[in-house]
């Protein structure tokens, strides 16, 4: 495991949050445990409002949380502590720039607090992602919003970065654009990125861990190989009146007539065996989407809220 | 505290509002001259602009470099990076009472050179201009005040209101003050101990405001 923090610590986590707790009026966060090892690409994954932007928020320092421990870097953060923020690079889409001023001026105004700022590959992010150093912000498209604010970030050279959905509303060429600039990011072993996306697809192109997140609560997490090699999504034709057993970890997605659909999120031939023997034939059982497994995971934990 | 990051968000919001503090100075320069001009008329009307500007000013340095930044989400931007709230906080309110302090310095200057150099001007007059202008300062601090602690353009606006009607009215009563009005005819300066308790009582607010405004602004948990 690669080591991303400068002093010797006693964790090999790029980011740790134990036992995060932060309530809103109408939104809680709740009991969040998190770890992100060293040199990892890690996605967070979860519906609008899952909290996905505010897990990010406590790893900045810009929400304190009302409990728990939040470390990144091996730092401590919160409000009154930047040291570990010098190499965080964050990217939010409700970021702005200064919209009267040019890409170049926000480059001499990025530059300015980092050490660790690279020109030569600002220059060549600009050139690649299509920008013109003296455009003013204020007539950017969406896009090129998005494209500049991650230059920005990426020309720090951080060793962690946090980005909090940067494919949101782009179009499929600037989306292309973006994800090969950090598939370039993601080749470099000593950073770690946290990724936060709504698309599955996104996540399943450059992720190695995945953690689902639902109305503040973190409902699954893994890593994505692992999610889909246990996940199967089992096809059982039933007679009628049939009952189904209870099974750890088997969910009922759908049933039409005489079908039923089941998620297994830890996949054994002993189920099939379970449901055999129940009386229902197997129709089929097949590998699961991330979206798939999302979706399932997100129920079930509505579902164990709910009970 | 880190005062490297303290000086570049300073300058950034120096730069950012470059073309209305230049606006405001040479607004404020322009109402000042035209107080000093020996036409009656013509110097009344200077001295309302210069009201007018120094009101104008505070409202709106307020509401662009506090208020805007988290309207219009470049506060997000500016936190992310190795940014603390301490810093944050000593540069806005020192940018902020920075723009705001070099017209009104300049205005407050040029009205006590137009009441020694003009004609009709009685030099006791100069007595009633530090309560007047420390009146707008300690406006422009209270206003400030709230502004960091609703961070909202509708409270800010709100007081504003209420400290430009207070204004007229301390004025109305200020200049109907028995010594008050009897200096201000006098062609000797002197200061009464009416106009001394009321500076005493603006510099008290000032410093206030600006602790409490600090103060606030520091122990702020959530920044976005």
């Amino acid at each position: 495991m690669t080591n991303c923090m400068d002093t010797p610590v006693d964790t090999q986590n790029a980011v740790s949050l134990r036992r995060v707790s932060k309530a809103f009026r109408h939104f809680r966060l709740d009991d969040i445990n998190l770890d992100i090892p060293c040199g990892t690409v890690a996605g967070l994954i979860g519906p609008n409002g899952a909290g996905k932007s505010t897990t990010m928020r406590v790893m900045m320092g810009l929400i304190n949380p009302d409990a728990g421990d939040v470390r990144v870097l091996g730092q401590p953060v919160s409000s009154r502590e930047a040291n570990a923020k010098q190499q965080i690079g964050y990217f939010s889409d409700d970021m702005r720039l200064y919209k009267a001023e040019t890409i170049g001026w926000h480059m001499q105004f990025v530059s300015s607090f980092y050490s660790t700022w690279d020109d030569v590959y600002a220059l060549k992010l600009l050139d690649r992602f299509g920008l013109i150093e003296n455009q003013i912000v204020q007539g950017l498209s969406h896009g090129q919003r998005v494209k500049s604010l991650l230059m920005l970030v990426l020309a720090r050279r951080p060793k962690l970065l946090i980005l909090d959905e940067p494919t949101d509303g782009l179009d499929p060429v600037a989306k292309h654009e973006v994800l090969s600039e950090l598939m370039q990011v993601v080749e470099d072993e000593s950073r770690t990125i946290l990724y936060s996306s709504q698309n599955t697809q996104d996540i399943e192109q450059i992720c190695d861990s995945i953690t689902f997140i639902d109305r503040g609560r973190v409902v699954a997490a893994a890593n994505k190989d692992e999610f889909l090699e246990r996940w199967r999504r089992i096809k059982l034709n039933v007679p009628d009146g049939w009952k189904a057993p209870s099974i750890d970890g088997v969910r009922l997605e759908s049933s039409f007539r005489n079908l039923r659909v089941f998620s297994a999120s830890q996949f054994q031939e002993e189920i099939i065996e379970r449901f055999e023997s129940n009386g229902a034939s197997i129709e089929a059982v097949e590998s699961m989407s991330l979206e798939e497994i999302f979706v399932s995971s997100v129920m079930r934990g509505r579902d164990e809220v709910r009970s | 505290m880190n005062t490297h990051v303290i000086r570049i968000l300073f300058l950034k919001d120096l730069f950012l509002s470059r073309k209305y503090l230049f606006a405001y100075f040479a607004g404020g320069l322009a109402s000042s001259i035209l107080t000093c001009v020996p036409n009656e008329t013509v110097s009344f009307v200077g001295f309302i602009l210069t009201m007018t500007v120094a009101i104008a000013s505070g409202i709106h340095l307020i509401g662009m470099l506090l208020l805007s930044e988290s309207t219009d989400q470049t506060r997000s931007f500016v936190m992310s990076m190795p940014v603390s709230l301490l810093d944050y906080s000593i540069s806005k309110i020192a940018v902020v009472l920075t723009t705001f302090l070099i017209p009104w310095s300049v205005m407050f200057a040029c009205a006590m050179v137009a009441t020694f150099v003009l004609p009709w001007a009685k030099h006791g007059g100069v007595a009633v201009l530090p309560p007047i202008f420390l009146f707008l300062l300690s406006g422009f601090l209270v206003q400030l005040v709230i502004a960091v602690i609703s961070e909202s353009v509708g409270w800010t606006i709100g007081v504003m209101v209420g400290c430009n009607v207070m204004l007229n009215i301390f004025m109305m009563k200020l200049f109907g003050h028995a010594d008050v009005a009897a200096v201000t005819k006098s062609s000797v300066v002197s200061w009464p101990p009416v106009v001394l308790q009321i500076v005493t009582v603006e510099c008290l607010i000032c410093v206030a405001a600006i602790v409490i405004a600090f103060v606030i602004q520091t122990r702020k948990r959530d920044l976005i």
